[in-house]
């Protein structure tokens, strides 16, 4: 469904994305993981249009990304970490907007907005102008935009965001929800324990370079092998040389540069 | 809802499906104009319950500054038909004044049109939402364009209407010449501002890099080519100036402004046809209504055909440009303590550290942000350019009641560019602080401490360029001391007041959710101070103008004593309109700054 073919986009001189290859399966929930600068949202920008690759080709259901960018984008639901309304519009006249774009029919735009309103809890405040609403409000309606057309793949780039506990469990179950009925999702975090819970393969990225990509399992597989914790093993895969981690673990930074397994670290 | 009916098929998969509901070009516009209208209908109703006072204020002062234009427009038409005496000169220099104020829109409106496109389509956060919807690239061109466009004509239509009727009321115009103003005015306004989209597509796609310089130099060039034009065109000899020699000599310079091919010709000459109730004497194969016609037809064809080009354009470079745009490296500045830091913080050692510091972030804000020193340097650089060649009109200077109007007049111009830059940029510093505004309000300092030194930090800024000008224009002048020392004294009243008016005023009424000073100045908080400070200008060098220039008349009579009373009074009126015009807003600032919330 989502597929990044030796992907570089470059700022200047200073590489952002540096060969990334990835080939994501339809229903899988997939997590990029990396610290600030790592080039997460710079992937997600590739992935959803806004910036085009220096080299290397994203396409999403086969459709290149750049070439055929109507195709692509009418596959995909984006949930970026900044959510964009229009302040003078109210939360039903922004997903009706949203269901013309993407040209439901009135017929399914009325089923389709019925059902976002119900799953995301809009009712009390889905005919206030969007300029009242909280940040809370905002990500629901965020998110009950980016799914209001059924896409194939969903795209978010820090989903939990300012989410109280809640907001937080039910965008979790959702996510887990919606993989579970075929969509892709592409999320990246910084919250180790979000991709640890839902996470069907986790990536990790940094300086632009691919450092780990695996199933949770075989993240957890390493986990015991060193005994060492989730954030440990993170923390150790992006420190920068020389670099000493406090803390349980005996992983090297210098080991985490070469790859221990081919299934596991690297490109695959 | 878009009439894109789909009949769902069992056996088509969900992309399949996804795919086949792809919008048509109608259903793009249709569903953009939707929103667009719904956002306008609460726009309005949202001012029409909440803020009628200012809606009602908005109107008011837009429906003054049209009829105060229209009845000078007025004025000088009629002064000039009776001045001239003669049809064809009159007719002559009509025409011109029409190419010439229509050329300079044009120019004015290719790069206004191409600055907000550029703020529109490659800075805001709706472009990078809309640039992830599926829909067509040209799509967000035209709706970011018919934006531009929208906010370039409004003011090109009320500078331009005023005068295209008052034309038509002087010279009789048939009725026609009323109706085809708007279409013609529209019209016009879609070329110019589809230059500047192209222009800003094109130079995005393919110099991103180098776009800053780039704007800069392009923007300086015309500006200068437009200045030394303008010098050219009206400059002569110190001898002949004013004369029908120098007449005849500007109107030939002049002649630039109706070359063929321009549309501003079209448009003036479309026009001038239409309020022609005869064949004009080179087009008198057809009546004038359908000469006039004839020209809008021309610019109807040209405006679609521009529209065209300017949708092409963006549906091949626009994805790309952004893209090129926002990949670009940054570089990353060290900002080292500057010289005019050092002097500030040393001849403010008498004022307590905090309220020091924070005068010293925002001179450091100011003098890190080119558009706002600008502006200030393009104007007043204008200004100086005028004082410095003012001994041109010295045909005059040797009657000194004259020259100290003109001295006056020249003060109260440095007062009103003052107000428009203490309404652009010293009025949303609150408002700016928005966001922000949590760190002055955890520290350890006074409200009245934060308002105050911004009050200080405008003063300040203002005072000095402001009173160097004055002194400029009375040393060209060759005024007299007393003049000067009056002058300056009122040149620091002028400052001192509209600093206090500028900071009070945005203190109480702050737009603390807009991040944008052109749209907190534009709006109605912005548009109250600088009406305040137009008035206030006026008051206050009016009391001081009137008595100076009768005492200069008289100032060998037996009335001399008295004018010079009458002076002394008229300062001291204006000494005290500073001091309430500073310290009321202030005062009302302070208490509406410390309710405020963090």
């Amino acid at each position: 469904m989502i597929q990044f073919d030796n992907v570089t986009r470059a700022y200047g001189s200073k590489l952002a994305v540096a060969g990334l290859n990835l080939d994501i399966p339809g229903g899988e929930l997939f997590a990029l993981l990396g610290p600030n600068g790592a080039g997460k949202t710079t992937s997600i920008k590739m992935l959803v249009g806004l910036l085009r690759p220096t080299s290397g080709t994203v396409r999403v259901c086969g459709y290149d990304v750049v070439r055929e960018n109507q195709h692509a984008s009418r596959l995909l639901g984006y949930v970026p970490d900044v959510p964009y309304l229009y302040d003078k519009l109210t939360g039903r006249e922004f997903l009706e907007f949203i269901a013309d774009m993407y040209g439901l029919d009135p017929e399914q735009s009325i089923r389709q907005l019925v059902r976002a309103i119900s799953d995301f809890e809009l009712t009390d405040f889905v005919d206030e102008l969007t300029e009242t609403y909280s940040h809370g409000m905002r990500q629901r309606l965020t998110f009950a935009a980016a799914l209001l057309h059924q896409p194939t793949v969903l795209v978010i780039d820090e989903p939990m965001v300012g989410l109280d506990p809640r907001s937080a469990r039910v965008v979790k179950d959702l996510l887990q929800t919606k993989a579970r009925e075929g969509m892709t999702i592409f999320m990246s975090t910084h919250l180790l324990s979000v991709a640890e819970e839902i996470a069907h393969r986790v990536a990790i990225v940094d300086h632009g370079r691919l450092r780990f990509l695996g199933t949770v399992d075989q993240l957890r597989g390493e986990l015991a092998v060193t005994h060492t914790s989730l954030e440990h093993l993170y923390l150790s895969l992006t420190a920068t040389p020389g670099e000493i981690l406090e803390g349980p673990g005996p992983v090297n930074p210098a080991d985490a540069s070469e790859p221990q397994s081919p299934a596991r670290f690297g490109n695959p | 809802m878009t009439p894109n009916i789909n009949v769902a098929d069992p056996s088509e998969t969900p992309e399949e499906r996804s795919l086949a509901n792809a919008l048509t070009l109608e259903g793009e516009a249709r569903a953009f104009w939707r929103m667009r209208w719904r956002m306008v209908r609460h726009a309005l109703g949202q001012s029409l319950a909440t803020a009628r006072l200012r809606m009602s204020l908005v109107v008011f002062l837009s429906v003054f500054f049209w009829v105060g234009l229209f009845a000078l427009f007025l004025e000088a038409f009629r002064f000039m038909n009776i001045s001239i005496g003669h049809t064809a000169t009159y007719g002559i220099i009509v025409q011109t004044i029409y190419s010439v104020f229509f050329a300079s829109l044009m120019v004015m409106l290719i790069l206004s049109a191409g600055i907000i496109i550029y703020s529109g389509l490659y800075c805001s956060a709706e472009a990078a939402f809309l640039l992830t919807m599926p829909i067509r690239a040209e799509r967000i061109v035209q709706h970011k364009f018919q934006e531009a466009i929208a906010f370039s004509s409004w003011g090109f239509l009320l500078l331009g209407t005023p005068m295209l009727v008052a034309y038509g009321v002087e010279s009789r115009a048939p009725w026609y010449y009323f109706v085809l103003l708007l279409p013609f005015m529209l019209t016009f306004v879609y070329i110019p501002g589809s230059i500047g989209a192209i222009l800003c597509l094109v130079l995005v796609y393919r110099m991103p890099r180098l776009r800053q310089h780039w704007l800069v130099a392009i923007g300086s060039t015309t500006a200068i080519g437009l200045l030394v034009a303008a010098w050219a065109s009206l400059s002569g000899g110190e001898n002949d100036l004013l004369t029908p020699p120098w007449f005849l000599k500007v109107l030939s310079r002049l002649q630039f402004s109706q070359y063929r091919l321009l549309p501003s010709w079209w448009l003036s000459t479309g026009l001038l046809q239409a309020a022609s109730k005869n064949p004009a004497p080179k087009l008198d194969y057809q009546p004038s209504w359908a000469q006039s016609l004839l020209f809008l037809s021309l610019l109807v064809a040209n405006a679609l055909f521009a529209h065209l080009l300017t949708m092409w354009t963006g549906s091949r470079l626009y994805r790309a440009g952004y893209s090129a745009l926002h990949t670009q490296h940054t570089v990353r500045k060290r900002h080292k303590q500057f010289w005019l830091d050092e002097v500030l913080e040393r001849s403010l050692l008498f004022l307590d550290p905090p309220m020091r510091y924070l005068i010293l972030k925002d001179l450091r804000v100011f003098r890190r942000d080119p558009v706002q020193w600008s502006q200030f340097l393009i104007f007043f650089g204008l200004l100086t350019l005028y004082f410095v060649n003012i001994h041109r009109f010295s045909y005059e200077v040797n009657y000194i009641a004259w020259v100290n109007i003109i001295s006056f007049l020249n003060l109260a111009v440095v007062g009103l560019i003052l107000s428009t830059f203490t309404t652009r940029f010293i009025f949303p510093m609150i408002s700016l602080e928005g966001r922000r505004f949590w760190i002055l309000g955890l520290l350890p300092v006074k409200r009245d401490a934060i308002l105050w030194s911004k009050f200080l930090f405008a003063a300040m800024i203002s005072l000095i360029p402001c009173s160097l000008l004055i002194l400029l224009s009375d040393a060209m002048l060759q005024i007299t001391w007393m003049v000067i020392a009056v002058h300056q004294l009122v040149c620091v009243i002028l400052c001192v007041g509209l600093s206090g008016i500028a900071v009070g005023l945005g203190a109480t009424i702050p737009d603390l959710r807009e991040q944008s000073p052109s749209k907190i100045a534009a709006g109605f908080g912005g548009t109250l101070n600088l009406v305040l400070s137009a008035i206030y200008i006026l008051l206050v060098v009016l009391l001081t103008a009137l008595p100076c220039h009768f005492f200069l008349v008289w100032r060998e009579s037996s009335w001399a004593a008295t004018w010079l009373a009458a002076l002394l009074l008229g300062t001291l009126l204006s000494l005290g309109i500073g001091v309430a015009a500073t310290l009321v807003p202030m005062r009302m600032g302070l208490a509406a700054f410390r309710k405020l919330e963090t």
